[in-house]
C-alpha cells in the first residue's frame, strides 16, 4: 500500500505543487511553532480554537497539516515536529525510520463502528446478525455477517424486511477505499484476523487463505469513496447503503456537541479494530506536544468532546456524552465485551489491500 | 476534512519522478492561483448555487470562478493533467467516474461532499393515472421499461457517455434489470441488455447537458415527451415554474437509485492561496445555516444531520445501487449503450465547402469530421455508432454532393474508413447557399424516413463559415419550414458557427428548429464532438 500511495504522492501531488513556498519558522518567537502532520479525521479537533488556546497556554503554536495517515510513513519528515497518524502501523514505521526508540505516545483511540437506522438494526437483530439488550450498546455479530457475505445473502433472504424500500440487494458494509483511507484498510485487518481463526495474518499462506473473502466484500461495494467523510455524509443525507463503517469518533463528536442524528444506531462489531491515534515526537517540542495530548486534563476533555477516547482517562469519553440525546455508545469497550482484533503489520496489511482490490 | 499538502513532501524525490521524465510538459508552469479566488471546473447543474456562492463571497471573501463541462469529460480533463495549472478545484455531481481512473484520482487532494440528490424520473403528472401508477411512490424501473416498450411513455435523458445523470440512470437500470445484488459485472450488463433495449425504445430526446432537455421538454409541439430522466432536484425545481399541465411527478423507482453527492474537490496542484480559499469555502458550505439555504435554493438534500431538507423534498429511503468498481465495466456499459441498446440515429451533416473555406478552414473541418470516424473511443463520445445512418451533404452555391452511409452493427471499420476517405476528398469553391441546402437536408430526411419506415433519433448539423448569400432567403425558409408536417419539424438543426459565420442567422435556425447553436471558432473539433451528445 505504501508503494501505491507513494506513487500517488510522487506523481499526483509533487508535480503540480513543486513551486509552493513553505514558510518555515525558525523559532525565536514565543510560543514555539510546532509543525504537526495529522490524519484528516483529526482536522476538526485541531481546528477547535479551544484546542489551539490550550497549546498556546503551554507555549506551543501548533500548525497542523492534514495528510492521509498511510502516506505519512513515506513522507519526508524534515521540519516536522510531530507525526500523528490514525493508527499504530504508520507510527511504528516512522519511529523506525527515524531511529526513535522511545515508546510512541497514544493519547487517544477510537474503534471502528457500523451505523444504521434503528429499523435496520432491528431487522439485523431479528435475523441473528445483531444483538442488543436494554440499555446496552448494539453489537454487530461478525461471524454471521461474514457468513452472509460469503453466501451472497440478500436482504430479501431475511425476515421482517417487508416495507423497507432501502433493504434490497446483497448485505454488505460500505467502507472507504483501503488504498487511500485507513478506516477501509483497518476493516480489512479486522476481517482478515477473524477469517484467519482470530490470528493476525503474518505469512503468505494466511494471506492466500483470507484473500477470497476480502476480495468479495470489496467487489460487492464496487466504487468506494476515498475518505471516511464520504460514506458518513451520504448516510447523514439519507442516501447510500444502509450499513456504513465509520469511526466511533465521527458519531460521538456529533452527540457530544448536542447535534441530533434522528434514529441513527451505533453497532459495535463484536470484534473490531481500534484506530490508535499514535503520536511520534521527532523534536523536543513534538515530544512535549504528544505528552500534553496524553496528560493535559483540559486537552483530554476536548479530545472526548470531539468523540475520541483518551487513553489515560477512561471516564472522559462517557462524561463528554453524559446527558446528551442520541445513539447509545459503549462507556467502556471491555465491559461491553467488544473484542479488539490485532492489526497486521504494515507490509502484510499492504498485501491484504492488494488482495482485496486486485483485479 | 482538508488535506493540506505537507511542505516537507515537496522536496521528496522531485527531481527523479515523472515530472521531469515527461517531455510533453516541459516546465510545470507556476500555478497562478490568487488570494480569495477559487477557479473551479464544474458541472453546469451548479449554476443554481449562484445565490449561495454570492453570500459565501461576502462571508469568506472567496469568489468562485466557474468553467462548465460535463462530469465525464471533466474526469478526462483531470486525468490528462489538463486541469492542473488552470483550475484549483473540480466540482461535479459525482467523482465516481473520475475515481475509476487511477491517474485522475491521484490528482485530487481532498473532497468535501456538499449536498445530495438521487437521479429520478419526472413523469407528466397527468399521465400517472392512465399508466396506473397511483401517486408514483411505488413505481419500479421495470414498470417504466414496460410503459416505454408499449409506446405509452416517451422521455428525454442526457447522454450517459457525457453526463452523470444519464450515466447514473444507465447503471441503475442495468442493476435493476439484471437483478444484480451488488456492484455490476460484465455478465450483469449482458443479462440486462434485452430489458435495457426495451426501456430505451422510449427515449425521444438525448442531449449533452441536462439544461437543454428541460428547455426541450417545455417547447410546445416538438418532440413532446412524457417524462425526463434527471436529478430529483432539477425536476422539483422545474415544477416551480412549469405551467400546471406540464408539471412533473418525481418517481424514485423503488428498486433503487443512484445519488449524486456534489463533492467540492481540491486539486493537488492548487497553490497555497487556493488551498486556503478551498478550506474556507468548504467549511462555509457545510455549516448548518448554509446547508439550510442550499436545500431551500436547490431542493437538494443537506449533508449535515441537524438540517432538514427543504419542503417538498421526500425523505423516505430508497436502496442506493452500487456503482461499478472498475473502469472496464463502466466503459463496457457505455459502449454497449451507444452501439447496441439505444435507438439508432439518423444524422445529416450539412457542410459548407464554399470558396472561403479554402486552406486551413477546410483542413480544420476535415480533421474534425475525421475524428468522428476513429475507432479509439472507449466509452463512445465521438465516433459514428454502430447502426447509425450518416449523410454528408456538401454545399456551396448549391448542394454539391449527398452521400449516405450506414455503420453496420458488426465490424464497423470499413464503413467508417469510407466516410473518412470521402471527407478527405472534399474541396472548397463557390458561394454559400445555407437555406437552400438546409431545405434539401429536410427533404432528404423525409425521403429516408419514408423509405426505411423506421423511427430514429434524427438531427441535422449545419457547419458554415459565412453568411448565406445565394439561393433561398431566410424569410422564405421560415415560411417553407412552417408548412412542414409536425414530424418533419421535430428534426432539430445544430448549427456550428465557424470563421465569419453570421451568428444571428445560425441562432435563428437553432431557435426555429429546436436545436442549439455551437461555437466552433475556438475548437471546431470540440463543437463537432459536443454535438454527438445530442444525436
Amino acid at each position: 500500500m505504501r508503494r501505491v500511495i507513494g506513487v500517488l504522492v510522487a506523481v499526483g501531488l509533487l508535480c503540480g505543487v513543486g513551486y509552493v513556498v513553505f514558510l518555515n519558522s525558525n523559532g525565536g518567537a514565543d510560543p514555539k511553532r510546532v509543525q504537526v502532520l495529522i490524519g484528516s479525521e483529526k482536522a476538526e479537533f485541531f481546528d477547535d480554537p479551544a484546542v489551539a488556546a490550550e497549546f498556546k497556554a503551554n507555549g506551543l503554536d501548533v500548525r497542523p497539516q492534514t495528510i492521509g495517515s498511510w502516506s505519512m510513513a513515506s513522507a519526508d519528515l524534515k521540519d516536522v515536529d510531530l507525526a500523528f497518524p490514525s493508527s499504530r502501523g504508520p507510527a511504528e514505521e516512522i519511529a523506525k525510520s527515524k531511529g526513535i526508540t522511545a515508546e510512541p505516545v497514544r493519547p487517544f483511540y477510537s474503534p471502528l463502528v457500523v451505523i444504521a437506522h434503528k429499523a435496520v438494526a432491528d431487522v439485523l437483530q431479528s435475523n441473528g446478525l445483531a444483538e442488543h439488550a436494554e440499555t446496552n450498546p448494539w453489537k454487530l455479530r461478525m461471524g454471521p455477517y461474514l457468513d452472509a457475505v460469503k453466501n451472497n445473502r440478500k436482504w430479501s433472504d431475511l425476515k421482517n424486511t417487508a416495507g423497507h424500500a432501502d433493504l434490497s440487494g446483497e448485505i454488505y458494509l460500505t467502507t472507504t477505499d483501503p488504498r487511500t483511507s485507513s478506516s477501509g484498510a483497518l476493516h480489512l485487518a479486522a476481517v482478515s484476523y477473524l477469517a484467519n481463526g482470530e490470528r493476525v495474518v503474518a505469512d503468505d499462506a494466511a494471506v492466500a487463505g483470507v484473500a477470497p473473502l476480502l476480495k468479495k466484500l470489496t467487489d460487492k461495494q464496487g466504487d468506494q469513496k476515498t475518505s471516511s467523510d464520504g460514506p458518513f455524509s451520504d448516510f447523514k443525507s439519507g442516501v447510500g447503503n444502509p450499513l456504513v463503517l465509520v469511526y466511533e469518533s465521527q458519531v460521538a463528536s456529533l452527540k457530544a456537541h448536542g447535534i441530533p442524528m434522528g434514529d441513527l444506531v451505533v453497532l459495535y462489531p463484536d470484534t473490531t479494530v481500534w484506530s490508535d491515534h499514535t503520536a511520534v515526537g521527532l523534536t523536543p517540542e513534538g515530544r512535549k506536544m504528544a505528552e500534553l495530548l496524553r496528560d493535559s486534563p483540559k486537552l483530554r476533555a476536548l479530545e472526548a468532546q470531539h468523540g475520541f477516547r483518551p487513553t489515560a482517562d477512561q471516564a472522559a469519553f462517557a462524561k463528554a456524552l453524559e446527558g446528551r440525546e442520541g445513539p447509545t455508545f459503549a462507556a467502556d469497550l471491555t465491559v461491553a465485551q467488544i473484542k479488539q482484533a490485532q492489526v497486521a503489520a504494515v507490509p502484510m496489511l499492504a498485501r491484504l489491500v492488494e488482495a482485496a482490490k486486485g483485479k | 476534512m482538508l488535506r493540506r499538502i505537507v511542505p516537507a513532501l515537496l522536496t521528496l524525490a522531485l527531481a527523479a519522478t515523472a515530472c521531469t521524465s515527461e517531455p510533453a510538459t516541459p516546465d510545470p508552469a507556476p500555478n497562478p492561483s490568487k488570494d480569495g479566488v477559487l477557479r473551479v471546473l464544474a458541472g453546469s447543474e451548479l449554476q443554481d448555487m449562484a445565490p449561495v456562492l454570492a453570500e459565501a463571497k461576502k462571508v469568506t471573501g472567496v469568489s468562485v470562478e466557474f468553467t462548465w463541462t460535463g462530469s465525464l469529460d471533466g474526469a478526462d480533463t483531470v486525468a490528462a493533467g489538463q486541469a492542473d495549472a488552470k483550475y484549483d478545484a473540480v466540482w461535479f455531481p459525482s467523482n465516481r467516474y473520475l475515481r475509476l481512473d487511477t491517474a485522475a484520482k491521484g490528482k485530487l487532494l481532498s473532497e468535501t461532499p456538499v449536498m445530495t440528490t438521487p437521479v429520478a424520473v419526472g413523469v407528466r403528472s397527468g399521465m400517472l393515472s392512465e399508466l396506473g401508477w397511483g401517486d408514483g411512490s411505488q413505481v419500479t424501473w421495470g414498470q417504466l421499461g414496460d410503459a416505454a416498450a408499449a409506446g405509452k411513455l416517451s422521455y428525454g435523458m442526457a447522454d450517459p457517455s457525457r453526463s452523470n445523470s444519464g450515466f447514473s440512470a444507465l447503471v441503475a437500470l442495468a442493476s435493476a434489470f439484471s437483478g444484480a445484488g451488488s456492484a455490476l459485472s460484465d455478465a450483469d450488463v449482458s443479462k440486462a441488455a434485452p430489458s435495457l433495449q426495451r426501456f430505451f425504445s422510449g427515449q425521444r430526446l438525448t442531449s449533452g447537458s441536462s439544461g437543454w432537455l428541460a428547455e426541450a421538454y417545455q417547447k410546445p409541439g416538438q418532440n413532446k415527451v412524457g417524462a425526463l430522466v434527471n436529478y430529483e432536484s432539477v425536476l422539483l425545481s422545474m415544477n416551480r415554474t412549469l405551467p400546471e399541465a406540464d408539471r412533473l411527478t418525481v418517481i424514485r423507482p423503488v428498486d433503487g437509485v443512484i445519488s449524486a453527492d456534489y463533492p467540492l474537490s481540491l486539486l493537488a496542484s492548487a497553490g497555497q492561496p487556493a488551498q486556503d480559499s478551498f478550506q474556507r469555502l468548504a467549511k462555509y458550505l457545510t455549516t448548518a445555516e448554509t446547508q439550510q439555504k442550499i436545500s431551500a435554493a436547490t431542493l437538494r438534500r443537506p449533508v449535515t444531520p441537524n438540517v432538514t431538507p427543504a419542503a417538498g423534498v421526500p425523505t423516505d429511503l430508497r436502496r442506493e445501487l452500487p456503482f461499478p468498481g472498475s473502469r472496464a465495466v463502466a466503459d463496457g456499459l457505455l459502449s454497449t449503450y451507444q452501439n447496441d441498446l439505444r435507438r439508432p440515429s439518423r444524422t445529416v451533416y450539412v457542410l459548407d465547402t464554399s470558396g472561403s473555406m479554402k486552406g486551413p478552414r477546410l483542413e480544420a473541418l476535415k480533421t474534425a469530421m475525421t475524428r468522428l470516424t476513429g475507432l479509439q473511443d472507449p466509452r463512445g463520445v465521438r465516433r459514428f455508432r454502430e447502426r447509425e445512418e450518416v449523410t454528408l451533404i456538401e454545399f456551396a452555391s448549391k448542394v454539391k454532393s449527398e452521400r449516405t452511409y450506414t455503420v453496420p452493427d458488426k465490424a464497423p471499420a470499413a464503413e467508417l474508413a469510407r466516410i473518412e476517405s470521402d471527407v478527405r476528398a472534399m474541396q472548397a469553391n463557390e458561394g454559400t447557399a445555407v437555406y437552400s441546402s438546409l431545405r434539401e437536408a429536410y427533404e432528404l430526411l423525409t425521403r429516408q424516413q419514408a423509405a426505411a419506415g423506421d423511427d430514429r433519433f434524427t438531427s441535422i448539423v449545419l457547419m458554415t463559415d459565412g453568411e448565406s448569400n445565394e439561393g433561398m432567403k431566410e424569410a422564405e425558409f421560415r415560411g417553407w419550414f412552417g408548412g412542414l408536417t409536425e414530424r418533419q419539424r421535430a428534426v432539430p438543426v445544430f448549427p456550428i458557427q465557424f470563421g465569419d459565420a453570421a451568428k444571428a442567422q445560425l441562432q435563428g435556425i437553432a431557435e426555429l428548429t429546436g436545436g442549439k447553436l455551437f461555437d466552433g471558432t475556438g475548437s471546431l473539433d470540440g463543437a463537432f464532438e459536443e454535438i454527438r451528445g445530442y444525436q
